[in-house]
């Protein structure tokens, strides 16, 4: 009985692996879903949305100037930034306020990309910690599952 | 009787194709699970790595296969004189095999043994300074600064190949890594 027993919860203990390790590749190459919060990316994407983060453009290097991507953080590899990708790799990006008077220019270096969120004022983003690594890139926002904040809790957004 | 064997002829080849095809998709699944599960050992526990590239000698030449172990990264064991493989902060599809100088917080030397004037830097919040062993033919922290952790892949504990140098690494050579009192 004991035998049977272990056999059993060693076949469960088995599949469990297995088939978690094809969830955690599903979610590593195909897709995530993200919470999101903070008040860096309003009003495109305010605190507590839910997102859809697809991973085939990172892998496959289709991220261009306008997605909105999720990447590990410079400062604490544990967190997550969302932000707006404003410059690739060789793109000359502007790196002083629109109040400043003298404009100062800033060239992407090679393999890093330029964020910032769309809330200007309230962002901390590449103007403050610089360029980021392409490689810290996650995955590209591509579908809004709202949640609460709107009559129709169902609300789903294309196209941000 | 010729349409008794036609149709039989049918059914025959109908069931050959759909076990044909059952089989198949058996046979991708079962890849597809186990490609899955060997996907998340390399990730969760370590990888063989080859390096190439003159930066690390003589801790690993050229050529050289060693195992990289992933479970320090993912609970933030990394110390201070552990040799990483982290992902180029310059081109996200390669690899680079530098040792851990300095940690967040760490105060590190920027300046040459032949400077005059010593300059230091201390590594931001979440970054690593990495530099090569093989001080003069090495592109590291000393020229494109501190890393982010996050880019680190996996601490490298034991050299494989070639069989007379099986084992464990040595300490750094260079006498550069910051010691730190706790």
């Amino acid at each position: 009985m004991f035998r049977s027993a272990l056999g059993k919860t060693l076949g469960f203990v088995g599949y469990t692996i297995q088939y978690g390790c094809v969830a955690h590749c599903a979610f590593e190459y195909i897709g995530e879903f993200v919470a999101c919060s903070g008040p860096s990316m309003e009003p495109t994407i305010t605190s507590h949305d839910v997102v859809f983060s697809e991973r085939l453009s990172r892998h496959l290097c289709r991220i261009e100037n306008g997605d909105i991507v999720i990447a590990k953080s410079p400062f604490d590899p544990h967190m997550n930034i969302c932000k707006r990708v404003i410059g690739l790799e060789g793109d000359k990006v502007c790196t002083s306020g629109p109040s400043d008077v003298f404009k100062t220019h800033q060239y992407v270096p090679k393999g890093h990309v330029w964020l910032e969120g769309d809330n200007l004022r309230n962002s901390t983003d590449s103007r403050s910690y610089g360029p980021v690594p392409y490689a810290l890139i996650r995955g590209r926002v591509c579908l809004k599952v709202t949640r609460g904040t709107s009559p129709d809790p169902s609300h789903i957004h294309l196209n941000l």
